[in-house]
């Protein structure tokens, strides 16, 4: 069986990872282990830590934000498009993230 | 002094199979499974019969009645499985907890197609279930206290997947032959696992419990005695149901 890889990518560290399509972005935890790439916390959208934007690769490269995401990212004050709790989305194409939390 | 602190679920918090190998794992497990099932329709008595264009309703009562029970029986040791899995690894522990919500209450929407079968709540109170469905949940306790939860969560991985694969075809036979508005609660039963992808969501579960070859041959054992566990439970229900009917007629 072949596995289909895309790939992430994380700025400004600029990091590359292969995941296997419709993988969580949760795996970056293990894939970059003791790197601290995204900081996840709850894993259930309900706590921000792993708040990132979406650079580069467009809002299709992650699986749709649900409503309670959507709800919570206005709470957070991160109303665009572009804004993603990682925990919440699956990969489906090459993609640009950035966490919010290394914003200089 | 040396911390005496055990079984937090923090020592081992990367995984033992990384996003591409647990992709690859799967895919070998539910090859697996295909021949399970495979094997299953040809040795199993009646195996496809709620598939059939026509259902003995004896059959199909006693099934609804034994398959709530095994419900409300199993959640209680897949319960206490939930702290065994969070002594291991608190993110399939967290995987478990969501799942668990979610089937957790799943013996009423069976008790709620029994009742459009003709058998009130208090005909399937009072039926007890078989010695089969005894076992499995016996055997349930006997992997939390000796194995540990990996086999607990197996199950499911097999109840999942085989459910996904094959209920959407059941549940069309079963709109023909029981009618649609019989079997309200199998639809949504059916509807939680394939939307909800209970067969992904029990799977990073394992794979968060696996940590090494020796696990991963474990979890393919496991697989076969639940079948084995279950093809009881089925040739239970044939010998109660059908086997009397049969002789009756030869």
């Amino acid at each position: 069986m072949t596995t289909t890889l895309v790939k992430v990518s994380i700025s400004p560290q600029n990091i590359d990872v292969d995941l296997p399509v419709n993988s969580g972005l949760t795996e970056l935890e293990f894939e970059l282990y003791n790197q601290e790439a995204i900081p996840f916390g709850c894993r259930s959208g309900a706590c921000g830590a792993c708040l990132i934007e979406v650079v580069s690769g467009g809002v299709d490269a992650l699986t749709p934000k649900g409503d309670a995401e959507s709800t919570f990212l206005s709470v957070l004050g991160y109303e665009g498009e572009s804004y993603r709790l990682a925990c919440q989305c699956r990969v489906l194409d090459t993609v640009t993230i950035r966490p919010i939390s290394q914003r200089g | 002094m040396k911390n005496r602190v055990k079984h937090c679920g923090l020592e081992h918090r990367h995984p033992f199979l990384n996003a591409a190998g647990s992709a690859q794992l799967r895919a070998e497990i539910d090859a697996i499974i295909d021949r399970q099932i495979e094997q299953w329709y040809d040795t199993v008595p009646y195996a496809a019969h709620l598939e059939g264009k026509s259902v003995d309703s004896e059959y199909y009562r006693r099934h609804l009645i034994e398959t709530a029970w095994r419900i409300r029986l199993l959640r209680v040791s897949e319960s206490k499985a939930l702290a065994e899995i969070a002594k291991r690894s608190p993110e399939a522990a967290q995987i478990w907890a969501n799942y668990e919500r979610e089937e957790m209450l799943h013996d009423e929407l069976f008790i709620q197609d029994l009742e459009r079968a003709g058998v009130t709540r208090e005909q399937f109170l009072a039926t007890e279930p078989y010695l089969s469905t005894k076992l499995l949940t016996g055997f349930f306790s006997y992997l939390l206290d000796h194995e540990g939860p990996l086999g607990v969560v197996a199950y499911s991985y097999l109840v999942e997947y085989v459910n996904v694969k094959l209920e959407p075809r059941k549940i069309e036979a079963l709109k023909e032959s029981v009618g649609e508005t019989n079997i309200a609660g199998q639809i949504s039963h059916s509807h939680t696992d394939i939307n909800d992808d209970h067969p992904g969501e029990v799977w990073q579960a394992i794979r968060f419990l696996l940590r090494s070859d020796e696990d991963v041959q474990s979890l393919k054992r496991y697989l076969d005695e639940h079948q084995t566990i279950l093809a009881l439970y089925f040739k239970e229900l044939y010998e109660d149901k059908i086997l009397p009917l049969e002789k009756k007629a030869a």
